[in-house]
């Protein structure tokens, strides 16, 4: 529920966003997005487990899911790859984002 | 296997053709009209067996089994009538063609007339509909190129005489399928006798409408019959064999074929009967109106057609004779008249009515040839077109039907007759015969090679009259074929007593020698408009609204602005959570209880972010407020228990915000204002896709049992891989081609950076003073507040990198792993670049790109290296004493994790510096770079006018340019 | 075989990227590199194509982990003509990047490398979160080709394919999510059938095929298609053409078998969308004035017919679909190249400002109008028989409605495609207009010379896929007996989820 909220509001947030003028504010909106799937990778491995998936310190049958949050994980780095290079296309050439707000 | 040599020496005449015309010219004709010639002998030949003793002659092999459709070639009394023409026909038309071009190369002409008599040949004799359509196309695309060879004033008709007749095509396609679908099977005889076009008349209804649209496209039915005309601008050769014996004798073989099918429904006989009588007239009409010989020798074509599309339509036994005999009568007629248009235009410069006359005192042989020609057209006899024509109509008084129907045929047949025989008159009166209407002191009779060939269609035109009785084989062989019957009867006979239609032939005279009287052979009708529109402007007017259409649709998504193509896919992503909202599916019970003490307040957190950094209009506060929803996610990630995967995310959005800081400062401070009505709908969408969000995570998660998947991680990770950071050991172990797949990306994003910014180059800082990251910001002015970062930095990078490593070796084992330690490695060269005194220093001189390279060339190494266990990735890991460090475990996935980390390093650092530093870095060791080039104005059509008065130029100027002045980074 | 070797297909590729990036490789060396991966993988996957083609499914997991927890890498028909398809594409079209100098813009190589590698791993991997991240491993590279070659528009162009494609991969994650949180799984053949079962998994799945859907231009998904592609370089809107949209479609293709198990209570909404594709796409290619334009939106309508099959779902219809896949996967190609040819050689590919080409380059106006027939299914191109089996899949299952969309999206398709041929090939040439119009623009006072010819570099890559297309005509039937294979499998994919469990 609460996890479900979180998502609905950065979801929201980064649609707004996205469809404003400008690469920065799409860009933003998109880290955002990110966040959300995200986290609905981590709600796909349910929530009520909440312990690391560290074997040391965990015992097996109370430790949460480890495949979402390798999925998580990759998702991140791709995620990061992909705004970097976003914000190069913002750097360059012209754009909505080089004028002034007026 | 005769059939097949047939084709195969068409073919072979095809590819010959190269050489020949290499070799010999425009006499190439020569040699493929003798290879014609031959085949129409072969034909011959065939004939005891073929009309003797009404064997067909047949030839199979697969082609496409697995479709059913097969290489399936029969001869029958309609294959050998069309054969024959096609090949002797062609024969004679290669031959005039041989002096009719000037001198010099006629590559593809000769090629395109070879291949057009191969195609012909082809769908005549073939026995399966997919190859006969193949045929029948093959046919309109060898047309189109020869209507176009004739050049830009041929280009616009061949391109609407190709469209028309590719209609037909399809519909004949669509037929095609429909038959094989129902009948079961592609092989055309068997599909003629089936018995389900007398069992489903509606489905053969419709069959039969496909099949009559290919063949009136073809046969340039009325409303279609405008193409041929049109088409008159091809040479005289090609037009000759068109309507002689080639495209548009497709059409009616096509009606004839098919009779035995559709021969029995009401709407095959009413609408043949019905469209051809139509065309019969109008194209005699039209055909008087003309003062250009072989636009009126092109409506003569569509008239006569029309005559044989109803007399087919008739569908008796004596009709489908007439068919046959008036199909060969008409090939032998209109392809003399041809050539002698093309003689005439030769010989005398010109074909227009108006500038010709009495030429047979200057060409005497071409005048006796036009003349035979024209008295067979008109059916006077004893020539060949006055017995078929005779037949035509006694076969038209037997169409089924009411009682009135047969008259009233009869009728119409007659008075197209009477116009055909005006026409006729006003060909070879005006031309030949009459006085000149312009000098012809140069006009000499063409040579012997020139005139011959249709010399040659003529006399036989003449010579077939008397004994037409030696057609009588063919005609019922060819009549018992298309009604599908054992056999058929044909009395062909120039006389044969006083009937009807020898009365009728005889009042179409009459009328037709009063007609030119008073018409003054045509002059008075000449000209004339009978139709408020032609057919080609309707073509025009069809196309040109298409493609007015098309811009239109086009407009619908001619935009550069990236939230007019987002919005499609969130709205349909909301569509679809609509859909299931209404259908409403059940879903199982939440599983064990999904919500902690502190969730609420990271709730109260994201709410609170994200409304900021939808809220500010300055964007260093929302990339700040962005960060902070980051920063919450991690938290989440905390207290969701993913202790590795929340520092990454850590790290992630540190980095982010640093390279987005760099970037920020070459873009103005505020964002665009949102103009209200925008808000509102934005913000709509933007609800509706985070409840379709909410509503989604709610009810498709948290509602199962952990699944066996993860069970199985847990269980077995330790024995499998040696480690115990079950997250560590998916990412490099159980899932690491996941892993791989990820650093590349990471690697390529660092290359595509420098690629882009090789070629287009860095945005310079912003000009104005309101600048996104302001004055007091590290990443805006170094100099002002590095000295504390850079005494920090002293401290700190050491104690970064040491933690980097750290994380790095015990990733397998305890939090950590390659790509958190490759981040906080990142970060710490982050770190130091902001505290940086300027952006020389700043630089890290290392060549970025090959750090990414030797990552990834590492981490597929170290999966090669698992060959050794039998496969890709596979870790190879055991226990090992080391002195100082004990026992400790190895796994090649380790090695995995050391590309990882070079990659994750290589792409910060490259980030760090292509955006970093003042003007644009041209990449190391790229092996040679673009030019930066200017980047388009921007053309958004979404744009309120007046935008571009926003900054000068210079935000396109060149990246290399510097701004000292605007106290950037120095 | 030993099915480990499968993931060479992915290794190789990335290993000699890696290497084009470490070293500096002189010139020549470095076109080879760039070239031989694809080749190696063209002959690996006619042998592939060989070992498959009696209905064998090959596969792999990855590592030797237990089916079900290991990603699997498959080939199965489908697969493997996807994989031979899709190398053939790659080598031609870098052969065309390197005759036009594409290739000297920075790690054209690795970035080209990168993506067959991706496209290779999408098209094997049975696992759709691994899917997911090789899609990316295709998309990566193709942001930074699409950006940094081309003409003015392409920054722009840029930002539009990023940002589409991010929001998509986006989609595609959170279905995965939803697929995973309801299934407990992402192993395709561990998922076999469960979205006809269960409604949730239905959702998920439905989440991420639309998201493909988006990848693959469906309308009414389609407009950044034409934005993106026409503003960059000729060889890489070839190579996209080939590689990504057919990628999503494929996908598209394997999960509606195997996941939905082609739930027929889903089909009307393909049938629907696919027949306004193909309708609209045309629509739009007849509307544009460039010839390139006219081939994006061309893509776009194809695309519609290409997944018509998968919405039939029954075997003509699908083994239809296979075919024009790939049939379409070359002639699209082989159309871009040589009208791309046109583009490099004369500077534009502005129908009014083209005309003539016909007469001086008679072979390159056969290679066009090779492809050209070919896209609006005449004969005896491999057109035809994709048209002639589809619209015989459509009738067969009762789909009066797209089947008569088909047959007349074909006539405006050679309508539009006439509109190339009688502006570039036929007419007038531009400069001998020039000298009739008085003079007066007779070429800016440049003298009058000859017009480019078009070097054979750049002629011969899209004359192989035209010989390509008239091999899969006349020769349909390999290609056809290869589809229904493939079909078969889609079918009933329980030899493909054993293999995959096993």
């Amino acid at each position: 529920m609460t996890l479900a909220i979180t998502i609905g509001v950065l979801v929201a947030g980064a649609v707004f966003l996205m469809l404003q003028r400008g690469m920065v504010r799409i860009i933003l909106g998109f880290v955002l997005l990110g966040h959300a799937a995200n986290l609905l990778l981590m709600a796909a491995g349910g929530t009520y487990l909440r312990a690391q998936p560290l074997l040391g310190y965990t015992a097996a049958d109370e430790a949460s899911d480890p495949l979402p949050q390798a999925f998580v994980l990759t998702a991140i780095v791709i995620a990061f790859s992909i705004t970097i290079y976003m914000l190069t296309l913002a750097a360059t050439g012209r754009d909505d984002d080089t004028e002034d707000a007026s | 296997m005769v059939l097949l040599i047939l084709l195969l020496f068409l073919a072979a005449a095809v590819v010959v053709t190269f050489p020949l015309d290499r070799l010999l010219g425009r006499d190439a004709g020569w040699p493929l009209a003798l290879v014609l010639l031959a085949l129409a002998g072969v034909v011959l030949a065939l004939a005891p067996q073929v009309l003797g003793e009404g064997r067909t002659i047949e030839f199979v092999r697969p082609w496409m089994p697995t479709i059913g459709v097969e290489l399936r070639l029969r001869m029958d009394g309609i294959g050998w009538l069309f054969t024959l023409l096609v090949t002797g026909v062609g024969a004679l038309i290669l031959a005039y063609s041989t002096r009719y071009f000037p001198r010099g190369p006629r590559l593809g002409f000769y090629a395109l007339m070879t291949l057009f008599a191969f195609a012909m040949t082809g769908l005549v004799l073939a026995d399966d509909v997919v190859l006969l359509f193949v045929f029948w196309e093959l046919t309109t695309i060898a047309s189109f190129y020869l209507i176009g060879l004739s050049g830009p004033a041929g280009s616009r008709p061949a391109i609407r005489t190709f469209l028309l007749t590719v209609v037909g095509g399809l519909a004949l396609m669509t037929a095609v399928v429909l038959m094989a679908l129902k009948v079961g099977t592609t092989r055309l005889s068997v599909i003629l006798a089936d018995p389900v076009w007398g069992e489903d008349p509606t489905f053969a209804s419709v069959v039969a409408l496909l099949v009559i649209l290919a063949a009136f496209t073809k046969s340039a039915q009325f409303p279609f019959h405008y193409w041929l005309p049109d088409a008159m601008a091809a040479s005289t050769p090609v037009s000759a064999y068109l309507h002689a014996a080639a495209m548009v004798k497709a059409g009616i073989f096509l009606l004839m074929r098919f009779t035995p099918a559709f021969g029995a429904l009401p709407v095959w006989n009413l609408t043949l009967l019905t469209f051809g009588l139509v065309t019969a007239v109008i194209g005699a009409v039209f055909a008087l109106q003309q003062h250009d010989l072989k636009e009126l020798a092109a409506y003569s074509t569509v008239s006569q057609l029309g005559l044989l599309v109803a007399v087919i339509g008739v569908g008796t036994e004596a009709a489908l004779v007439a068919a046959a005999v008036h199909t060969f009568a008409h090939a032998l007629f209109k392809a003399a008249l041809f050539m002698v248009v093309g003689v005439v235009d030769h010989q005398a410069g010109t074909r227009d009515l108006r500038e010709l006359g009495g030429l047979r005192r200057r060409m005497p042989v071409t005048a006796t040839v036009a003349t035979l020609a024209g008295l067979s057209m008109a059916g006077i006899p004893p020539l060949l077109g006055f017995v078929s024509k005779e037949n035509v109509f006694k076969g038209l008084l037997e169409a089924p039907g009411p009682g009135w129907i047969a008259p009233l045929a009869g009728t119409v047949a007659v008075l197209a007759s009477v116009f055909t025989f005006a026409y006729t008159y006003r060909f070879v009166h005006g031309a030949f015969w009459g006085s000149p209407r312009a000098p012809q002191d140069d006009v000499v009779e063409a040579v012997p090679g020139f005139v011959g060939p249709a010399a040659l269609a003529a006399g036989l035109g003449l010579a077939l009259g008397p004994a037409v009785s030696t057609l009588n084989p063919m005609a019922e062989r060819a009549a018992a074929d298309a009604v599908g019957a054992e056999d058929a009867k044909a009395e062909l006979t120039l006389w044969h007593g006083l009937s009807v239609d020898l009365f009728m032939s005889l009042a179409a005279i009459a009328l037709g020698a009063l007609l030119v009287w008073w018409t003054a052979s045509g002059e008075r009708l000449a000209g004339r408009r009978l139709f408020p529109v032609r057919g080609v402007t309707i073509f025009e007017a069809l196309r040109s609204g298409i493609i007015r259409l098309g811009r239109r649709t086009g407009d619908l998504t001619r935009s550069d602005a990236p939230p007019r193509h987002l919005v499609v896919p969130i709205l349909l992503v909301a569509a679809l959570a609509a859909a299931v909202l209404v259908i409403g599916p059940d879903v199982p019970g939440l599983y064990g209880d999904p919500s902690g003490p502190l969730d609420w307040l990271l709730v109260t957190l994201a709410v609170t972010s994200v409304c900021g950094a939808v809220v500010t209009g300055s964007r260093t506060a929302g990339l700040v407020m962005v960060g902070v929803a980051g920063f919450t996610t991690a938290l989440w990630l905390f207290l969701l228990g993913a202790f590795d995967v929340a520092l990454t995310q850590l790290v992630v959005e540190i980095l982010t915000v640093v390279i987005a800081a760099l970037v920020l400062r070459r873009l103005p401070r505020r964002f665009h204002r949102i103009p209200r009505p925008r808000a509102v709908v934005t913000g709509a969408i933007a609800i509706v896709a985070g409840a379709s969000a909410a509503l989604g995570a709610y009810f498709l998660t948290g509602r199962r049992e952990p699944s066996e998947v993860s069970r199985y991680f847990l269980d077995n990770s330790e024995e499998d891989t040696g480690g115990t950071n079950v997250v560590n050991t998916i990412l490099v172990d159980y899932r690491a081609l996941d892993t791989l797949g990820e650093l590349v990306v990471l690697g390529v994003a660092g290359l595509i950076i420098i690629a882009v910014l090789n070629s287009s180059g860095l945005l310079p800082a912003h000009s104005d003073r309101t600048l996104a990251v302001g004055p007091s910001s590290a990443a805006y002015d170094a100099d002002d507040n590095t000295l504390v970062m850079r005494a920090a930095t002293y401290v700190l990078l050491p104690l970064i990198v040491f933690w980097s490593l750290l994380l790095f070796v015990r990733g397998h084992t305890d939090v950590g792993g390659g790509f958190i330690a490759g981040l906080v490695g990142g970060a710490g060269f982050a770190l130091m670049y902001l505290a940086a005194p300027s952006a020389s220093v700043a630089r890290i001189s290392l060549a970025y790109p090959r750090i990414i390279g030797s990552g990834v060339i590492i981490a597929v190494a170290s999966g090669l290296l698992g060959y050794l266990d039998g496969a890709f990735l596979r870790p190879l890991h055991g226990y090992v004493t080391l002195p100082l460090l004990g026992e400790q475990h190895l796994t090649t996935a380790l090695l995995f994790d050391v590309g990882v980390y070079l990659a994750v390093v290589g792409v910060v650092l490259t980030a760090l510096n292509q955006l970093g530093v003042e003007g644009s870095l041209p990449g190391e060791s790229t092996g040679g770079t673009m030019a930066p080039t200017e980047d388009q104005p921007p053309t958004n059509d979404d744009d309120p006018p007046g935008r571009r008065e926003g900054p000068p130029d210079e935000a396109e100027a060149p990246a290399d340019r510097i701004h000292v002045d605007d106290g950037g980074v120095r | 075989m030993n099915t480990a070797l499968l993931s060479l297909l992915i290794a190789m590729p990335l290993a000699v990227a890696g290497i084009l990036v470490l070293l500096r490789v002189p010139r020549p060396l470095d076109r080879v590199l760039l070239l031989a991966p694809g080749t190696v993988t063209l002959a690996v996957s006619t042998w592939l194509l060989w070992l498959v083609r009696d209905g064998a499914v090959l596969a792999h997991n990855v590592a030797l982990w237990p089916g079900g927890i290991a990603i699997p890498l498959v080939v199965d028909a489908f697969s493997a003509l996807m994989l031979w398809a899709t190398s053939l594409l790659v080598v031609v079209c870098a052969a065309f990047a390197i005759a036009v100098g594409d290739d000297r813009a920075s790690y054209f190589g690795p970035l080209v490398l990168v993506l067959s590698a991706g496209v290779a791993g999408a098209l094997m991997t049975a696992d759709v979160f691994n899917m997911f991240v090789f899609i990316e491993v295709m998309l990566l590279p193709a942001y930074g080709l699409l950006a940094m070659l081309g003409g003015r528009g392409r920054i722009r162009a840029g930002r539009v394919y990023v940002t589409l494609n991010l929001l998509t991969s986006t989609i595609f994650l959170s279905g995965v999510a939803l697929v995973y949180g309801s299934a407990g799984t992402v192993n395709l053949a561990a998922l076999a059938g469960a979205a006809s079962e269960s409604p949730a998994v239905a959702v998920g799945a439905g989440v991420v095929i639309l998201a493909l859907c988006v990848k693959a231009a469906v309308v009414p998904v389609h407009g950044w298609l034409t934005r993106a592609y026409t503003g960059t370089s000729v060889a890489v809107t070839a190579l996209f053409s080939g590689l990504h949209t057919k990628v999503a479609i494929y996908a598209i293709y394997r999960l509606y078998a195997v996941v939905f198990d082609g739930d027929a209570r889903f089909l009307w909404i393909g049938v629907l969308a696919f027949s306004l594709t193909m309708a609209i796409g045309v629509l739009g290619a007849v509307g544009e004035d460039t010839t390139r334009s006219i081939l994006v939106f061309h893509m776009i309508s194809q695309i519609g017919y290409i997944l018509l099959g998968v919405a039939l779902f029954t075997q003509l219809g699908l083994m239809a679909g296979i075919f024009y896949l790939i049939h379409h996967m070359f002639v699209k190609a082989s159309l871009f190249l040589s009208t791309g040819a046109i583009e490099h050689t004369h500077g534009t590919g502005a129908l009014d400002r083209l005309g003539g080409i016909a007469r001086r380059e008679p072979l390159l106006a056969l290679v066009f109008m090779a492809g050209a027939l070919s896209l609006a299914g005449l004969p005896p191109f491999s057109g035809f028989v994709a048209k002639l089996t589809l619209v015989a899949g459509a009738l067969e299952a009762g789909q009066w409605a797209a089947a008569a969309t088909a047959v007349v999206v074909s006539v405006v398709t050679l309508l539009s495609m006439l509109k190339i041929w009688g502006g570039a090939f036929w007419g007038t040439p531009p400069e001998e207009r020039a000298d009739q119009d008085t003079g007066e623009h007779a070429g800016g006072g440049v003298a009058v010379q000859d017009p480019p010819r078009v070097r054979p570099a750049l002629l011969m890559p899209g004359l192989v896929l035209a010989v390509t297309t008239l091999a899969l005509g006349l020769g349909a039937q390999v290609l056809l007996d290869l589809s229904a294979q493939a079909a078969a499998h889609l079918l009933d994919p329980s030899t493909y989820v054993e293999a995959v469990l096993r």
